[in-house]
């Protein structure tokens, strides 16, 4: 395996931090925060560079670095909701510049008693991500996925540590919806992209943690010397770097069984969110901790990284949630495989 | 991103499977197992021979040292085949990885065919003398003094933990050569063989055990080194150490990778806890591997990567060192005993890889101490990769 983006990808990055630099710099995402400013302009912006169009599987990794460096601008639109949440349950439904997200949970479907062939929906899904600001739902139930017009449902913002995150309960009472809408879609895909997504605007936002924090540990000066000097320092630096690195191998590893079709995509979801988790735990903590008293104020930017990430691991499960489905993956392939004359990695390459 | 290796890295792969498959020693040659890193029983040098005969041993290399002359990723699968299979490269890995590689760097035509050749055909077997009781992390302040009297250097002095240097016949040492300098410009290599008057090797026990003996300390008195025996230039040894410890430092994670891989086979978690623990070792496994070809196909490029390297050892020793401890907690009592396996016979293999549950536990700080500390790894890490400031 070769595990390293190729030219083009390296390339698609490099677009990307410019555009970024240009068009979501620190003091757009403050005046989100601030001043409530709309981040509406950018997504359009985003959609007008065509980076909405990149719905097909085959491009997870191009979509994985897109994702990435969002997450290190902790951009304020609802890209990511749209991307990974919507898009992978119901392709081709978005017209040019909506938004979606999806009802994971809490939402039950009937068949309409009334109506040839249709349906009806109840419940209501809590913390879903963008579901203030989608033109549209799409709705997990046991009786399949339906695409539902925001229209239909009541939504209802909540108040949240993090000023940049949009999060709803969605209502769903006695809406009627057509068979139409219902979707064929591989559930089980659409979950390991949201978990891969999710997990690399982590890492993006873990990143800017940690850039920041460089940049106050050389320049901050105390006994004379500047603190990155200190041994301490440097030795809580490095352990937030390390965990960085083994999160986003995970990650683009997962990225990189969607792209392939890879059997292993389940439980490589499964760890990136885990390890993403992992490595906001350690950058939280020794970030906020390098940054002393100035980590602790509203003006900091830092807060927008650190908060993305924490919020991050409080989405779709938590980094024990995904432990434990690593565990229960692996042992049962393990026990599925043939015990006697099976090396030690064939076992491994099997489960994971 | 590919998931798969080229065709060409992958008929490499094949081939050389099928000289394992055809030439591989049975289980009834190896009963005489090595005692240490420089003690090859008879049935591990012909293998070696065998394997430097068709050009296995170190395929990177030209044929006449042992090689075939492979790209980086034909010796990245050579070496990952190896690992897979439970077979250790070599049973004097520092002689082969370390000093030999260092003479056919640095050595003269001469010294080659002297000393790196024989090392490789397994004819005599070397070790490793660079640290000193006052020269660890600190390697540059080595006190070894050696001083040029006619054709002669005359050296005196101590090294330790010289890791097999009771049964080698060769050490690669780093001596002081000028007092006077900088200490990184005082240093000088010599090969010294350990039939020379005035040599002392004490081997001394491990917290395996007492009769575990591999560490050495050794003393030089008064010891008439022939100044042909000086590899690399006078003073020149710090070069010479950086080369040394850099040769195969490429691909040293994957040692720790397949530590990892070994645990996540042997480990039958059972609480909750151990299952979660039991998830993070997974992680940790893969997720070295990933990174670890990651660095692989920079330096395929032929880019040089120190600090990547560095933060694979640092991530890969810590990884294994967690979780052969959590192995060896799940075992509850069963963990107290001294001797046994903790996973089956590998002829092979190093013993200590399916050792008692303590000595893999115990091993494991081989990782993060040898070759430059965990600390000594973070401090680099920090100051050439995050480009924090020195003191």
């Amino acid at each position: 395996m070769l595990f390293e983006l190729d030219s083009d990808q390296q390339l698609w990055r490099t677009t990307i931090r410019d555009v970024l630099a240009k068009e979501c710099p620190p003091a757009l995402v403050r005046s989100v925060a601030d001043q409530g400013a709309d981040p509406g302009p950018l997504w359009r912006t985003f959609a007008g560079l065509g980076w909405t169009e990149l719905t097909e599987t085959a491009e997870a990794v191009e979509l994985a670095i897109l994702l990435e460096e969002l997450g290190r601008a902790t951009d304020p639109t609802p890209y990511l909701a749209t991307m990974t949440w919507f898009t992978p349950l119901a392709p081709g439904v978005l017209s040019d510049g909506q938004t979606g997200t999806a009802v994971l949970e809490g939402v039950t479907a009937h068949r309409d008693p009334h109506g040839d062939e249709g349906w009806i929906l109840d419940g209501t899904g809590h913390h879903v991500l963008d579901g203030d600001r989608a033109d549209w739902f799409a709705v997990v139930t046991d009786a399949g996925v339906f695409t539902v017009p925001a229209t239909e449902a009541t939504v209802h913002r909540e108040n949240v540590f993090d000023p940049l995150l949009h999060v709803a309960d969605v209502s769903f009472w006695q809406v009627r919806v057509g068979e139409e809408s219902r979707t064929r879609a591989d559930v089980g895909l659409a979950r390991d992209i949201a978990l891969t997504g999710l997990a690399l605007t982590m890492v993006g936002a873990c990143r800017r943690v940690l850039d920041l924090t460089l940049d106050h540990v050389r320049t901050r000066e105390q006994f004379g010397v500047p603190i990155g000097s200190f041994q301490a320092v440097k030795h809580k630096a490095v352990d937030m770097h390390v965990a960085i690195e083994r999160a986003t191998a995970l990650a683009y590893f997962a990225a990189l069984t969607i792209a392939e079709q890879d059997p292993r995509r389940a439980t490589a979801a499964a760890m990136a969110k885990a390890a993403a988790g992992e490595c906001t735990t350690v950058v939280f903590e020794n970030g906020f901790q390098l940054f002393g008293g100035m980590g602790f104020t509203w003006e900091n930017d830092l807060q927008f990284a650190l908060k993305r990430a924490l919020s991050g691991e409080l989405l779709l499960g938590g980094a024990d949630v995904h432990r434990a489905r690593v565990t229960d993956a692996l042992l049962d392939a393990r026990a599925a495989a043939p015990a006697a004359g099976t090396t030690s990695e064939e076992r491994h390459a099997a489960a994971v | 991103m590919q998931l798969r290796f080229d065709d060409d890295v992958e008929a490499f792969r094949a081939e050389f499977v099928a000289f394992l498959d055809a030439n591989l020693p049975g289980v009834e040659e190896t009963t005489e197992r090595p005692t240490s890193t420089a003690h090859m029983p008879a049935w591990a040098r012909r293998w070696q021979r065998l394997q430097f005969d068709n050009g296995w041993l170190l395929p990177g290399n030209p044929p006449e040292y042992g090689g075939r002359n492979a790209t980086l990723l034909q010796q990245f699968v050579h070496l990952e085949e190896l690992g897979k299979r439970h077979i250790y490269h070599s049973f004097n890995p520092q002689g082969l990885g370390i000093i030999a590689a260092s003479l056919l760097t640095f050595g003269t035509e001469e010294q080659k065919r002297r000393w790196a050749v024989p090392i490789l055909k397994a004819e005599i077997t070397a070790a490793l003398g660079m640290s000193e009781p006052g020269a660890g992390s600190d390697l540059a302040g080595l006190r070894t003094r050696a001083v040029l009297d006619g054709d002669h250097f005359v050296v005196n002095g101590q090294k330790i933990w010289t890791s097999g240097a009771h049964d080698a016949d060769i050490l690669l040492t780093f001596v002081r050569t000028d007092p006077d300098a900088p200490k990184h410009r005082g240093i000088s290599v010599l090969v010294i063989p350990t039939d020379l008057p005035g040599i002392t090797r004490r081997p001394f026990g491990s917290i395996i055990g007492a009769d575990d003996l591999d560490f050495n300390e050794v003393f030089f008195d008064d010891v008439r080194v022939p100044a042909e025996n000086l590899i690399g230039q006078l003073n020149k040894g710090w070069h010479v150490a950086n080369g040394s410890l850099g040769h195969e430092r490429t691909m040293l994670w994957l040692g720790f990778a397949d530590r990892l891989d070994e645990l996540v086979a042997d480990v039958r978690p059972a609480t909750p806890l151990e299952r979660d623990r039991y998830a993070t070792l997974a992680m940790d496994a893969q997720a070295l591997r990933l990174l670890g070809s990651a660095a692989l196909a920079r330096a395929a490029r032929g880019e040089e990567d120190v600090a990547s390297i560095s933060v694979l050892k640092l991530f890969g020793s810590e990884a294994v060192r967690t979780a052969s401890r959590h192995a060896l907690l799940a075992q509850g009592s069963a963990g107290l005993a001294r001797d046994g396996h903790s996973r089956p016979f590998e002829h092979m293999n190093l013993d200590w890889f399916f050792a008692s549950w303590f000595d893999r536990y115990a091993h494991s700080f081989s990782g993060t101490i040898a070759g430059g500390t965990s600390e000594i790894q973070r401090t680099i890490v920090a100051e050439r990769v995050l480009g924090l400031p020195r003191v």
